[in-house]
């Protein structure tokens, strides 16, 4: 193709006016590129007819600028306006998963907490059963036997609130202890309780000091003695001793 | 004296794609009165040009994007969108009921009256009025007027294959006048 002749055509201004056909717009493009000669050309006339316009200038109602200023700009609004909205939904999700997520940690603590807070409560209902149950034994024991006699042993001058009652079973000669107050021992030392015939002591045992901190039995289980007159505990070192050495706390006459 | 930032046409388009204010200030400042100017010689009517060319500089703003620098100058670009415009309401079934007397001729006589030279017509259109009458013609209704080369054709009953060589010998003269 004659380059020159392509130019003067008149293909140059009918391309830059709007009035070439789809057509001969692509190739007019694709002669600006392979030919800068071309390209000069259409550059060349849109200068002309941009000078041509500018003298051409028809000034246009002054107020036109600031309509076309507020339409453009309530335009970036009703966009601006828009655009939130995934944002919105986007947080509105991160924050529902999070709320969920929280939720769920939350239940799970609560869920395993309550497990074990049942668990617990389960345990310590049946070892409360258990030990009504006993007390109930005890107290049944005691109150329904016929053979039983009672001491009630008080408490010496120096020691006046202390108080504990020795419950023998006549028949079976079992002899049953029950601590209705006594102060807490040090942890070097145990009480003992003896019974005492024609003044004469008998070792019915030591208490295990963990009763005073667990105090699971209504009853506590003493030595067997064939007879007795009366009841002591005395403050003994730890372990005990075979015959009294001890203060005396308590002591009751059968 | 007022500083008023001037831009090269790159820096300009690239404000433009960026949705800059300043730029598209700039931008009606220097070039409304050109685009009216165009949308004036195919609208006459000032208040319905005015809408347009309204028109014209919103679609600017929200169409900037599909700009190729490629393909021509910006104000080319410009002055197609306001052409456009102009030609999609002179052509609009609303318009053409209010002025009744713009409407596809019928025969080359028709046309005469709005080919005729107007005391205020410039740019363009003064060029064309240089031109003989068969070449004005097919000018005023393919660029003014916005026809196709069948529709042109058909109307002025002349091979189609002539309107395309008046248009281009027509454009071909006004090349060499401008460049005179």
């Amino acid at each position: 193709m004659n380059v020159q002749a392509y130019i003067l055509s008149g293909i140059v201004e009918s391309y830059v006016l709007g009035l070439a056909s789809a057509e001969e717009k692509m190739e007019f493009e694709n002669m600006c590129i392979q030919h800068p000669e071309v390209l000069q050309a259409r550059i060349n006339f849109e200068l002309v007819l941009e000078k041509q316009a500018m003298e051409g200038i028809v000034a246009p109602p002054a107020a036109l600028k600031q309509a076309i200023f507020s339409e453009i700009r309530a335009e970036a609004k009703v966009v601006t306006m828009q655009e939130p909205v995934p944002v919105k939904n986007i947080n509105w999700l991160k924050y529902a998963a999070a709320a969920c997520f929280i939720l769920l940690a939350g239940s799970i603590y609560w869920n395993v907490s309550l497990t074990n807070k049942n668990n617990r409560l389960q345990r310590e209902y049946e070892g409360t059963v258990a030990k009504l149950a006993d007390m109930e034994k005890d107290l049944k024991m005691i109150s329904q036997n016929p053979a039983i006699k009672m001491a009630a042993m008080k408490g010496m001058p120096d020691v006046p609130g202390a108080f504990a009652t020795v419950y023998w079973d006549t028949t079976s000669k079992d002899a049953y202890l029950l601590i209705n107050n006594l102060p807490v021992p040090a942890s070097d030392k145990q009480y003992q309780l003896w019974a005492l015939l024609d003044g004469r002591p008998i070792d019915l045992g030591v208490i295990a000091n963990e009763y005073f901190i667990r105090q699971d039995r209504l009853l506590l289980k003493a030595k067997n003695t064939q007879n007795a007159q009366a009841f002591a505990i005395t403050l003994e070192k730890k372990g005990g001793n075979p015959t009294p050495e001890g203060k005396m706390v308590v002591k009751g006459d059968l | 004296m007022n500083f008023k930032p001037t831009y090269s046409e790159v820096e300009l388009v690239a404000l433009l794609q960026e949705q800059s204010e300043q730029a598209f200030s700039y931008l009606y400042d220097n070039y409304s009165g050109a685009l009216f100017g165009i949308i004036n010689q195919i609208i006459p009517d000032k208040e319905i040009a005015s809408d347009i060319l309204q028109e014209v500089f919103v679609n600017i703003w929200r169409k900037i994007s599909t700009y190729d620098a490629a393909k021509g100058r910006l104000f080319t670009w410009m002055l197609n969108v306001a052409r456009n415009a102009a030609i999609d309401k002179l052509r609009s079934k609303g318009y053409q009921d209010s002025m009744k007397n713009i409407s596809m001729p019928e025969d080359v006589t028709a046309i005469s009256p709005s080919v005729k030279m107007q005391a205020d017509d410039y740019g363009l259109r003064r060029m064309i009025n240089k031109l003989k009458d068969e070449q004005k013609i097919v000018v005023e209704l393919s660029y003014f007027q916005g026809f196709t080369h069948e529709e042109i054709s058909k109307s002025l009953n002349i091979p189609l294959g002539t309107v395309k060589t008046r248009i281009r010998s027509a454009l071909t003269l006004l090349r060499t006048m401008i460049q005179a």
